[in-house]
């Protein structure tokens, strides 16, 4: 009987697949299914399972607690140290917790394979109970992430204690669907040795930077300043100029001051004070190199710089009409469905951002803490003192900003720097620039 | 005349030998490359003029590569599946081969183009759908499941066909008239005088069982399941990689490769050409 | 004639029930996928039913660029690829010295890890220091900047590229070589036919099968390059996207912006592309042979 019907939608399956062959030499050969029967494919046994999917339960408020020993998956994208500091956190936490809950952690590869995963386990209906994640991942499937307002609101030491940028970021849906973690932000990484002996101060202003671009390029005949995020320097430099980028309606900066930044920023580039990567693929390559004075990168990549024959220096970005810096780093999730499950993993998110946790979390990886009052431990604050890169990150902790995700802006994030590309070959004027932007933002609405 | 003949041969010879030696080094250069940046400190790899060979040898990376993963038991696991799949290959391909190469049925025609289509559409458009499948079999953390969906692949049986058709038609007659059943047919005779091919057929498989790295990834979430090529990413961060422990890593993953290579080889390919094929 | 019918299938089941399971059965879906306008794969909802994926498909200047480069490639890569791996094998297969050496050596780009070979392609393509520009300038040819400018960006990958199958092409003709029977040549010799003539005359037609599928499948192939470009360039389509293939296209519509529909209605195209290809290919070439 089973055998049967597997083989009648085996025959419609196939039939259906041939007509989409539809090549005319092979029609002859077999009779075709009538096309009524086609439908049949339709409902494959796997797309039942996700209808039955309830909405994600309110958080219960945590009363008295009662917490059943329970196992908590935890997914993340931390390689090399990174996860070695992690597994030793967590296991601090599996073996300190009063209630017996076990935090599996699981590596699942680099960003990118992550994010395929949780695609998919969202599609399959099999997300773990925690992830790292990107805002800009979590489009499609939101409504499947734990509000975990109440959470923060009964059940956390002091919320206001975490940055206030990452506040904002983890709460951009309308409510708290994560908790900050392991966070970094866009620096100035410069030669410090190459600065001295050519008698340049740290650029604080756009002004400083051209400035200091044209002794560079007058001695040495090298750029001054390369940008790893090309989508990123669009976004910070408009902020910097005190302009808005875009949101969920299309770009918001056609305008003067949208014109001024592009002048800044083509101005860089047609003068050759500027470079594109390249072929070098990451700048640290070429600031290790010594082919470029200085570079605006991720905090988290510091140790990719071999800074050998000459010093480093770190620095905030500058500004112009006010200070802006990207962040970047991932949030963690919470897709626990079990009520219980929700409360250990919550435990468990408690321990790793306290303040204690952090800290260590902080000074081992060079992630930046998220919360104010690791910041100010004697711990960090003397990591801060040997650590040029830790300390003009929190010199710019006041600055940040966070991009917005929207239907659009996962386009917009891949298209901008291909946009931008082509201006820097084009040698595009200021005028040219913002046009061009503006369309290719626009166009991905 | 002979002698005439002798110096072209001559000059042939060298022309070809010549010729072979560039495509060698250009081949062999990129390999090269790979082993000796494994050996290079990071201030090596990216120093400028770069040099073809480390200055002292860091064996270190070997060391630290090989700390970074449990790489033993997913090599037991690149073991387990890249052989069950591979095996599980070698079933289908020759069975469907010889099929489409001998045997007469309605619609081979059709069937046949169905099978090269499913060659036609990107795998990367197939993942989810198959891994939700994969969800619903309950099949996740299993060998199963990073062997089960590879174990039939239409390029492979394509392929094949075609170098069963190549075998005389006349053989296969002379068999039926011998009262010699299809089955014992195919494996006394096609299968053996098609052996380079289904040599290549294993080691292709093989390789590409043995490099496959999201599947593996997608299906498995635990240590003990992951394979041998989830170890290399272990290597990158959002802000770079670690490029010496990439090719560190990436050597080991090859070196096996090459070993079953020769192995296959010695043992498969000389046996069938000394033996002749004249049928 | 029945119970040769049965047979048949019988010998096709396994691979019939794999194909069914994770190849036929996910396509139909991808089918059904680029119908559905702001489908959405985890709830399985969608605004509407029609042509919409298409019509923004072809709409996308990306889209565009993707085909016009992926022709390009297929174009440039597989003739050579054969053309040159053809006589790299007939040259090896006569060799009575180092045969196993070469077979060996030619076959190791196909062993190597993609990532490894993108890192080290990089530095062969490497304006400054880079192996291929050292060999040009050998010739008085001026540095190119393959990896730095958009229009040296597809030349760089379609020479990667040529190398990389070359490896599977050999293989290939290698295990084809080994089938033609010794007599033939062994006449050829003895009528003492010119080279370049038993070559043309013997070994091409002899390996006709071996060529149709090197073809066929090196064509489906080239049709779906995506890691190549992902290698070499290291996760990005190129400077300025020069290098951007359709099925880079593709991954990234689906696993980057989520627009699921959109990237299913560009796999059928692929597919329908493909598909008419390989007909017209199949169709000529088994003319050629029926003469």
């Amino acid at each position: 009987m089973k055998l049967k019907k597997f083989g009648a939608s085996v025959l419609a399956m196939t039939m259906a697949a041939s007509m989409m062959v539809g090549c005319g030499e092979t029609a002859a050969d077999t009779t075709e299914a009538p096309a009524t029967e086609t439908p049949a494919t339709e409902t494959p046994a796997t797309e039942a399972p996700a209808a039955e999917t309830p909405a994600t339960e309110e958080a219960p408020a945590a009363e008295a607690k009662n917490i059943e020993a329970t196992e908590i998956t935890f997914w993340h994208a931390m390689n090399g140290n990174l996860e070695s500091v992690l597994t030793e956190i967590t296991d601090e936490f599996n073996a300190s917790n009063e209630y017996g809950i076990k935090v599996t952690l699981v590596n699942q590869g680099a960003y990118g394979d992550l994010q395929t995963k949780l695609q998919a386990s969202a599609a399959a209906d099999a997300l773990p109970d925690l992830a790292q994640a990107y805002n800009n991942w979590l489009t499609p499937y939101i409504d499947k992430a734990v509000k975990l307002d109440d959470f923060v609101a009964t059940d956390f030491d002091n919320w206001e204690d975490i940055i206030p940028a990452y506040r904002d970021e983890c709460s951009e849906f309308g409510f708290i669907h994560a908790v900050p973690y392991n966070k970094s932000t866009y620096v100035l990484f410069y030669n410090k040795t190459m600065f001295e002996e050519l008698g340049i101060e740290v650029p604080q202003t756009w002004a400083d930077v051209e400035a200091a671009a044209k002794t560079v390029m007058d001695a040495k005949n090298i750029a001054f300043i390369g940008y790893d995020d090309l989508a990123g320097v669009v976004e910070a430099s408009l902020h910097q100029d005190g302009a808005d980028y875009v949101d969920a309606t299309g770009a918001l900066f056609n305008d003067e001051k949208g014109l001024e930044t592009c002048t800044y920023l083509s101005n860089l580039y047609n003068n050759g004070y500027a470079r594109l990567v390249g072929e070098d693929g990451y700048f640290s390559n070429v600031i290790s190199n010594q082919n470029i004075a200085s570079y605006v990168g991720s905090s988290a990549g510091v140790s990719y710089i071999k800074a050998e024959g000459w010093d480093l220096g770190v620095a905030p970005l500058p500004g112009n009409v006010k200070k802006a810096a990207n962040m970047a780093g991932t949030n963690i999730v919470m897709f626990a469905q079990d009520s219980n499950k929700q409360l250990a993993a919550w435990e468990y998110l408690k321990y790793i951002l306290s303040t204690e946790a952090m800290t260590k979390w902080a000074v081992n990886t060079g992630y930046l803490p998220v919360r104010q009052s690791s910041y100010e431990t004697a711990e960090y604050k003397a990591y801060m003192d040997e650590n040029v890169c830790a300390a003009a990150c929190y010199e710019q902790a006041k600055d940040f900003f966070f991009s917005p995700t929207f239907d659009a802006s996962n386009d917009i994030r891949s298209t901008v720097p291909s946009t931008v590309e082509q201006l820097v070959y084009d040698k595009a004027d200021a005028q040219t620039w913002l046009d061009t932007i503006v369309k290719a933002i626009n166009d991905q609405y | 005349m002979t002698t005439k003949r002798k110096i072209v041969n001559v000059i042939a010879a060298i022309l070809k030998y010549g010729l072979l030696i560039l495509g060698s080094v250009f081949t062999v250069l990129p390999f090269i490359w790979m082993i000796s940046s494994s050996l290079k400190t990071p201030s090596e790899l990216i120093a400028v003029p770069p040099a073809l060979f480390p200055e002292v040898p860091q064996w270190q990376n070997y060391k630290d590569a090989w700390a970074a993963a449990p790489f033993a038991r997913y090599f037991v696991n690149t073991l387990i599946v890249t052989t069950c799949t591979t095996c599980g290959v070698l079933v289908t391909t020759v069975l469907s081969a010889f099929a489409f190469s001998r045997l007469n049925f309605p619609g081979k025609k059709t069937v046949f183009s169905l099978f090269l289509a499913t060659l036609m559409i990107p795998g990367e458009m197939l993942i989810i759908t198959n891994y939700e499948t994969i969800i619903n079999l309950k099949w996740i953390d299993s060998y199963k499941a990073m062997i089960v969906p590879w174990i039939s692949s239409a390029f492979y049986i394509y392929l094949l066909t075609r170098f069963f058709m190549q075998v005389p038609e006349s053989l296969y007659l002379a068999a039926k008239v011998d009262k010699c059943s299809d089955f014992k047919y195919m494996i006394k005779i096609m299968v053996p005088m098609n052996k380079q091919a289904i040599f290549s057929i294993a080691i292709l498989n093989i390789i590409s069982s043995w490099n496959a790295f999201l599947w593996p990834l997608l299906v498995t979430n635990s240590q003990e399941m992951r394979v041998l090529s989830n170890g290399l990413v272990r290597f990158q961060t959002e802000a770079g990689s670690s490029t010496e422990l990439i090719m560190a890593a990436s050597c080991m993953l090859v070196m096996p490769i090459i070993i079953i290579y020769l192995f296959l080889r010695k043992y498969i390919i000389e046996g069938v050409t000394r033996s002749g094929l004249k049928g | 004639m029945d119970k040769k019918s049965f047979k048949g299938y019988l010998y096709l089941l396994p691979s019939i029930i794999i194909m069914l399971a994770f190849t036929v059965y996910p396509l139909i879906r991808a089918i059904i996928m680029s119908f559905l306008g702001d489908y959405s794969i985890i709830n399985h909802g969608y605004s509407s039913i029609g042509f919409e994926n298409y019509k923004n498909l072809f709409a996308d200047p990306d889209f565009a660029k993707s085909l016009k480069n992926t022709s390009i490639y297929v174009i440039c890569v597989v003739p050579a690829s054969i053309f040159l791996s053809l006589v790299i094998a007939v040259l090896i297969n006569s060799c009575k010295r180092f045969k196993a050496l070469f077979q060996t050596i030619y076959f190791l780009p196909y062993v190597t890890s993609v990532i490894a070979i993108g890192i080290v392609w990089r530095w062969m393509f490497n304006s400054n220091y880079g192996l291929i520009n050292y060999f040009l300038g050998l010739f008085g040819i001026d540095p190119v900047q393959w990896l730095n400018l958009p229009q040296y960006a597809m030349p760089a990958l379609i020479i990667f590229a040529i190398w990389k199958s070359m490896a599977f092409n050999i293989l290939i003709f290698l295990a084809g070589l080994q089938t033609i029977p010794e007599d033939i040549y062994r006449a050829a010799r003895i009528d003492s036919t010119p080279r370049l003539r038993v070559f043309t005359r013997i070994t091409v037609p002899q390996l006709a099968p071996m060529i149709v599928y090197s073809s066929v499948i090196g064509m489906i192939g080239a049709f779906k390059v995506y890691n190549e470009v992902f290698s070499l360039f290291q996760g990005k389509a190129g400077p300025a996207n020069s290098a951007i293939t359709i099925v880079y296209y593709i991954y990234d519509k689906f696993y980057n912006s989520y627009k699921y529909g959109v990237a299913a209605a560009g796999s059928v195209v692929l597919f329908l592309i493909i598909l008419a290809l390989t007909q017209i290919q199949l169709r000529v070439t088994g003319e050629k042979k029926k003469k």
